[in-house]
């Protein structure tokens, strides 16, 4: 027989509390409205190490003064107000700290999901809080555990897609390589084959087999030159072209290439003219290389130039830059593909590939190389029909080599393997810096090329030096306090030519904006100088500023 | 039942002071900061809601419920469609926690969290306009359809009942997830809203 009655609801009340307290498979805390303890169940006795009777009646936010700490008692004070509040494990980590054994998931506290509830009379007052908190220490574990698996999966999926791709791109790119490689071998090996067969049968006259011999030649260099083409693009694609960086002079490096062009120019009755400026350079390079830019350039103008035609190779100082100019008199290039004409495999149509052959390698090189040497090349051409001017433009000296060939040690200037150019000797250069150290150090540099260097700690120092010293060149640092460089070169440039107005100079500074460059160009000097200057610059330098020196 | 003008506008401060407090919470909880608006506000019969609800693409959506009784009682919701739901987590605990892209225990256990904190502001601000006090259910979370939702709040209740629909937007970072408010109440309860929030805006004018 069911029992009924307030007497049952009491039985009742007295057994939800018992199964709160010792059952209840939660942590289970009661508190008053003062948030003093008034009910902590057998499982916070058991996971927090606090007994009951040691807690019970104590204030909650003493017992666990971290609360505060952590701002978490706002809490309480929404639900006094009668709010429910969850806080979630990911967001709080705990709201107790409960120690746990930690091997299994990692954890060394308990990672706690706790929802806080008012406990509201009948007259709608909130009595106290009701505070309910599940471990989930094993399911966030488990969850890390899948999103890892998941994780590794997507990466595995994405990392294979990627590779897939890749492999398929260069499979495509070898696949075309091949296939052009293919075809312009063929075309020299046609010849030779068929002119050999003809030679071989013995039935030529004394014309044809002089012939004969002459194509088979011509084509089995042109053979050679595709194939060391094909190894140097081979060797710049695998970045394994190594420059051999020392002082180069460029005049004999286009002389070089102008007299080893000059012949097959000749044979087509192309004029070749040079007009080279002996005071530019040097330059800091690998002279081999530059030559057979240099040599890309003339043959790919003679290829390109009807008979008759001229070519002119310039070499001219610009700035702190070096061009070198090849302009014919040739097809031109039109305006859609000028921007194509340093691509690899490419020429402009394939009906003037079969006139004139080649790959289009020649140009893809040049551009590779000079890249190498920090330079650019650019293609100009008024369109078809209208000749076609290449320009080189070279770094004064590469500052970076050590990006190519690895840090240098630190060399002091006394072993420092400098090439001297032969104008430095009994020069007498001004070096204006207010540091101390840049002083010494550009005296040290310079005076190793015996070069005679008088120094300035300031511009009005350096006025001075300049009225009654005389000095050849000036270098000159232009952050200074005071006076800075461009006081000083305006008021240089504005003394008689016979007093040191028109002194060549140059400007070290740590501004390099193309901005700066101009402004720095402007004030007076000839040349801009960006900081930090090595010895070999520094020498570069001081040699190009002295074949500015007006007699 | 449609809003004047004058009442959506201050329904619209008055969610807007709610959100601000929000937000901040929830910067302060999570690290990152979090800006709530309310770009728009309007008040359906519940039978009209899948309409007002459009916004949402079909299939499921992640809901947080809580409901509220005292004078003033009824269902409050915070609707957000389940990408949003999971792009919101992301960003709520990025740093913390690695970025799901689903729906696990604990991420919504977060939504639950962020949920019951706005529905308790917005709530919250309502109980003190009216002088009244608001209590809550513990929230609880649910993904389903649109339509099994609304299915199972129109039915069962022979009172007519209106909802109050806010379309908001979470900002974290660079990034906003939409979704909807939405408190479903009587009749009575939503007519003594509205006229305490026409009192309050004329105790704000006077002021």
């Amino acid at each position: 027989m069911k029992k009924t009655g307030p007497k049952n609801a009491r039985l009742l009340d007295a057994a939800l509390l018992r199964w709160m307290n010792d059952l209840a498979g939660h942590g289970i805390l009661v508190t008053d409205a003062e948030l003093k303890i008034r009910a902590w169940n057998r499982w916070l006795e058991e996971h927090s190490e606090l007994s009951a009777q040691e807690v019970l009646g104590r204030n909650l936010l003493e017992v666990y003064s971290e609360l505060e700490k952590r701002r978490l008692d706002r809490h309480y004070t929404w639900v006094l107000e009668g709010q429910t509040r969850i806080l979630s494990q990911r967001l709080h980590g705990h709201l107790l700290p409960l120690p746990t054994d930690g091997s299994l998931s990692g954890f060394s506290e308990m990672q706690q999901t706790a929802r806080i509830s008012p406990l509201i009379a009948e007259d709608g007052q909130v009595i106290g809080t009701l505070t309910v908190i599940e471990d989930v220490t094993e399911r966030v574990a488990r969850e890390a555990e899948l999103q890892a698996q998941v994780d590794a999966r997507t990466r595995s999926l994405n990392g294979e897609k990627a590779a897939r791709e890749e492999a398929e791109e260069a499979n495509r790119l070898k696949d075309e390589f091949l296939a052009t490689v293919s075809h312009e071998l063929r075309t020299p090996m046609t010849a030779i084959l068929g002119w050999s067969n003809m030679l071989l049968t013995g039935r030529l006259d004394q014309e044809g087999y002089a012939r004969g011999l002459e194509t088979i030649h011509r084509n089995a260099q042109a053979q050679n030159q595709l194939i060391s083409d094909l190894l140097d693009i081979s060797r710049i694609i695998s970045g394994k072209l190594r420059l051999d960086l020392r002082m180069v002079d460029l005049l004999s490096v286009i002389e070089g290439a102008v007299e080893a062009t000059r012949p097959a120019a000749e044979a087509k009755g192309i004029r070749l003219l040079t007009a080279l400026d002996r005071r530019a350079g040097p330059i800091n390079g690998d002279a081999d290389r530059l030559q057979q830019v240099v040599w890309n350039l003339l043959t790919n103008a003679i290829k390109f130039t009807p008979a008759d035609g001229e070519i002119l190779v310039k070499l001219e100082g610009v700035a702190s830059r070096v061009e070198i100019t090849v302009q014919d008199s040739g097809i031109g290039i039109s305006p859609e593909f000028l921007p194509h004409v340093f691509d690899r495999f490419r020429q402009a149509d394939p009906g003037t590939n079969r006139i004139h052959g080649g790959m289009g390698l020649g140009l893809s090189i040049v551009r590779q190389l000079v890249e190498l040497h920090g330079g650019t090349v650019r293609a100009e051409s008024e369109g078809e029909g209208k000749g076609t001017t290449f320009t080189v433009s070279l770094p004064f000296v590469t500052l970076h080599e050590e990006t190519r060939r690895g840090k240098r040690p630190a060399a002091s200037v006394a072993q420092l393997e400098l090439d001297c150019p032969p104008s430095l000797p009994g020069l007498r250069v001004l070096v204006v810096d207010d540091e101390a150290d840049t002083r010494d150090m550009l005296r040290a540099v310079l005076e190793h090329c015996q070069v005679e260097v008088l120094t300035a700690g300031s511009a009005p120092e350096a006025m001075e030096a300049l009225i009654h010293s005389r000095p050849d060149v000036l270098i000159s640092d232009l952050g200074m306090p005071g006076e800075d460089g461009y006081a000083l070169i305006s008021k240089v440039r504005k003394l008689p030519a016979e007093s040191g107005g028109r002194i060549p100079a140059a400007a070290l500074t740590a501004y390099v904006r193309a901005e700066d460059r101009v402004k720095v160009l402007r004030a007076g000097f000839q040349l801009h100088v960006p900081k930090p200057i090595e010895p070999a610059e520094l020498v570069a330098v001081v040699a190009n500023l002295a074949g500015r020196i007006e007699a | 039942m449609e809003l004047t003008d004058r009442q959506r506008d201050a329904i619209s401060e008055l969610i807007n002071i709610a959100f601000a407090r929000t937000g901040s919470a929830l910067s302060e909880l999570t690290g990152h900061r979090v800006m709530l608006n309310a770009p728009e506000v309007s008040v359906h019969p519940t039978t009209e809601l899948p309409a007002a609800l459009s916004k949402f693409i079909p299939g499921e959506i992640a809901s947080i419920h809580q409901v509220f009784g005292g004078p003033v009682a009824g269902d409050a919701f915070l609707l957000l469609n389940h990408d949003g739901a999971v792009h919101l987590t992301d960003l709520l605990t990025e740093g913390s926690a690695p970025p799901s892209g689903r729906l696990d225990e604990s991420s919504r256990e977060v939504l639950t969290e962020v949920g019951n904190i706005l529905l308790n502001a917005c709530l919250g601000m309502f109980g003190n306009l009216l002088d009244v006090r608001v209590s809550f259910s513990v929230p609880r979370l649910h993904l389903e359809t649109l339509d099994e939702l609304l299915a199972s709040l129109i039915a069962g209740d022979n009172e007519p009942q209106y909802a109050l629909v806010v379309y908001t937007a979470f900002q974290i970072r660079d990034s906003s997830v939409r979704g909807f408010l939405v408190m479903v109440l009587s009749v009575t309860s939503l007519d003594r809203l509205i006229q305490e929030v026409e009192a309050w805006e004329e105790r704000q004018e006077r002021s």
